[in-house]
């Protein structure tokens, strides 16, 4: 998930959790208060009702209506009752407030009611005063509906304000990972300009990377001065030896046996120069010293590649056919490590087919790639050994005992260059296939 | 022919010369840029050997200013460098060939030949051995006017053999010039033996083809 999305997810969640927090304790708050205000209310009342008794001037209605009085105003939200009662209760004469469910004309209302006794003319009494709790009630709903609406149109909010806002903080970090890392492909092509940002953060990430990519670039380059050091010094008196050793097999005046050990010291010392050649060669394209500034045809090479290699195919009288669905050219190629590589594969193919044995090349588009497989009907490999192949001067099918076990490993080392994924599947003794994944683009 | 050897590793340029020499060249050898660019300018060659590594200068600056003075000489850039920029880049000064070290001095030898074919036309083009007649410039091979049918490698064989007629040469040498750039997994193949043996066998449907001589234990030798 995108740290913009998730900034903005944490901040949306962090705002939900208050807001469901308001949203439950202010309804309950703001009820007590109305509670206390009710209470106070009713309390003045309370006292008013005792202060008309004091002055008689409720005499009247407690004598005349048989000792017991009700009122209740037009919407049933007040009512004050003054009842007479029958026995001392120990509680008697204190206040009391309560919630009180009441049937009132065949109607349950609520109240907040009141309770008080008092002693009127040796007479025990009960005052009440009610107050109807439906105004507090629908507050409450009307304030939670309120607190439900707030919270979403806050969260909502909150996610389109966050989501732009960090798309503007993040665009740096994105800045930073295109021009240092995505775009390049070679220490050649690094950019050490900082990045303009103005969090500290991005700044040492960007300064970070720079520092290891001046490090990158320096054994870059020490590679590249120790590769061509390398090559002149150990090939430099190979080349003498070479020559002083052709010169002693052309002159007639040594004797033979002398010329027949000058052949095989020429073998090993041409083996030695092909060892160091080849580890050079696989140095430099790891190096990247080889260009990709080619668009390349495929079938073109590997119908070069056929053609130089034809005699060898003869010899074990293979036959070799192609397949192609369609021709595939790779941009930003090099056709000369595109064949090296091609004649590897192909020439492994012969060395380990059998006699009147067959090679098959097929070239057709995949779902995600471009496929060329190369299939033999050879010696196989021990499905254990597979996944060694590629490995530098290990040798699996040597039956000859004649190579340096550095073909694949130039294999691997040109596909990965040219971003070609390899595939081997191979059975003993019944063949072998090589594919290779061209992408697309 | 008059050839310069620019060279700073002394028993490299001494083994050049003695073969040179031996196939009627004339050397003369320079150890460092300084005593190369005077002689470059104040002698005629016909071939300049030139390393790339010389102690005190680059040697594509000593071939730069001899193309600017006019020099006629062809250039062959040797070097253990290695590195296809400068393979280019020498090419592009007007260098005519290049080769890696090591290099086979048979090989070095075709090279110059076949720069001379190229510097004096059309002439030399043609080739005959025995009753063989090689076009070059068309990779062809005619025995009393019939084609013969060969392949790129065996026209290329018996070409290189021919230019190096009675002399042995090796497998090794043999398979430089036919594979050179292609760095083989194999140190000790029989392909040189399968080719030599294809051809003898195509040739002789025409004529003899003996004059391929196998040299026990060494190589081959064609013998005019």
């Amino acid at each position: 998930m995108k740290l913009q999305v998730k900034i903005a997810m944490y901040n949306a969640f962090s705002k939900a959790i208050i807001i469901i927090g308001i949203g439950l304790f202010l309804p309950v708050i703001v009820s007590q208060e109305a509670y206390n205000h009710a209470d106070n209310r009713l309390m003045a009342r309370k006292a008013k009702a005792m202060s008309m008794l004091k002055h008689h001037e409720l005499d009247e209605i407690i004598h005349d209506q048989d000792c017991t009085f009700d009122d209740y105003n037009i919407f049933k939200e007040e009512y004050i009752s003054i009842s007479p009662v029958a026995k001392l209760t120990p509680d008697f004469g204190k206040e009391k407030i309560e919630n009180v469910a009441m049937n009132i004309e065949n109607e349950v209302v609520k109240h907040r009611v009141l309770s008080q006794g008092f002693i009127y003319d040796n007479q025990l009494y009960n005052l009440q005063i009610g107050e109807g709790l439906k105004t507090i009630e629908q507050f409450n709903i009307s304030l939670r509906a309120f607190t439900i609406k707030v919270l979403i149109i806050v969260i909502l909010l909150s996610i389109f304000f966050d989501l732009g806002f960090s798309r503007i903080l993040l665009q740096p970090f994105n800045r930073i990972i295109k021009a240092k890392l995505k775009d390049v492909t070679h220490p050649s092509s690094f950019q050490f300009t900082k990045i303009k940002t103005s969090t500290t953060e991005f700044a040492y990430l960007d300064s970070s990377i720079n520092e290891m990519m001046i490090k990158i670039k320096e054994a870059f380059d020490i590679e590249k001065e120790f590769i061509s050091n390398v090559s002149h010094e150990l090939l430099t008196p190979i080349s003498i030896l070479h020559s002083r050793i052709e010169n002693i097999i052309a002159d007639e005046r040594v004797l033979e046996d002398v010329r027949l050990k000058m052949v095989e010291s020429e073998k090993t010392l041409i083996r030695l120069s092909k060892i160091i050649k080849t580890l050079l060669y696989i140095s430099k394209i790891e190096n990247e010293q080889y260009l990709k500034n080619e668009s390349c045809s495929l079938k073109t090479i590997i119908g070069d590649v056929a053609g130089e290699i034809e005699e060898r195919l003869t010899d074990k009288n293979i036959t070799l056919t192609q397949e192609w669905k369609e021709d595939f050219i790779q941009q930003s190629s090099n056709s000369s490590l595109l064949h090296t590589m091609f004649f590897n594969i192909i020439n492994n193919a012969i060395k380990y087919n059998k006699q009147d044995g067959q090679i098959k090349i097929k070239g057709y588009k995949g779902e995600r790639d471009f496929v060329v497989s190369i299939e033999d009907t050879g010696i196989g490999i021990n499905p254990l050994d597979i996944a060694k192949i590629f490995d530098r001067f290990k040798r699996f099918q040597n039956e000859d005992g004649k190579s340096f076990g550095l073909g694949l490993p130039i294999v691997k080392t040109i596909s990965n260059f040219l971003n070609i994924k390899r595939e081997v599947q191979s059975e003993k003794d019944s063949g072998t296939i090589f594919i290779l994944r061209f992408p697309l683009i | 022919m008059n050839i310069l050897i620019i060279e700073d590793e002394r028993s490299l340029s001494h083994e050049v010369e003695i073969f040179l020499n031996k196939q009627g060249y004339q050397c003369d050898v320079a150890f460092t840029g300084k005593s190369a660019s005077e002689k470059v300018f104040i002698n005629t060659y016909d071939f300049v050997l030139l390393d790339l590594g010389l102690p005190d200068m680059d040697g594509l600056e000593l071939l730069q200013e001899a193309k600017k003075a006019g020099k006629e000489a062809a250039f062959i850039i040797l070097t253990a460098r290695g590195a296809t920029d400068d393979k280019i880049k020498g090419l592009d000064l007007g260098a005519d060939d290049y080769l890696a070290k090591p290099f086979s001095l048979p090989e070095l030898q075709s090279r110059m030949q076949a720069i001379v074919r190229r510097k004096h036309g059309l002439k030399t083009n043609k080739m005959t051995i025995k009753d063989f007649e090689l076009d070059i410039l068309n990779r062809m091979v005619k025995c009393k006017n019939k084609d013969i049918n060969l392949t790129k490698k065996e026209f290329d064989l018996l070409h290189y053999m021919a230019l190096h007629k009675n002399r042995v040469l090796t497998r090794n040498q043999l398979t430089e010039h036919i594979w050179g750039d292609i760095l083989e997994d194999d140190y000790e193949s029989n392909y040189i033996d399968v080719h030599v043996k294809n051809l003898r066998k195509k040739l002789s449907v025409f004529a003899p083809a003996d004059f391929i001589e196998t040299v026990r234990g060494i190589g081959y030798r064609v013998n005019i």
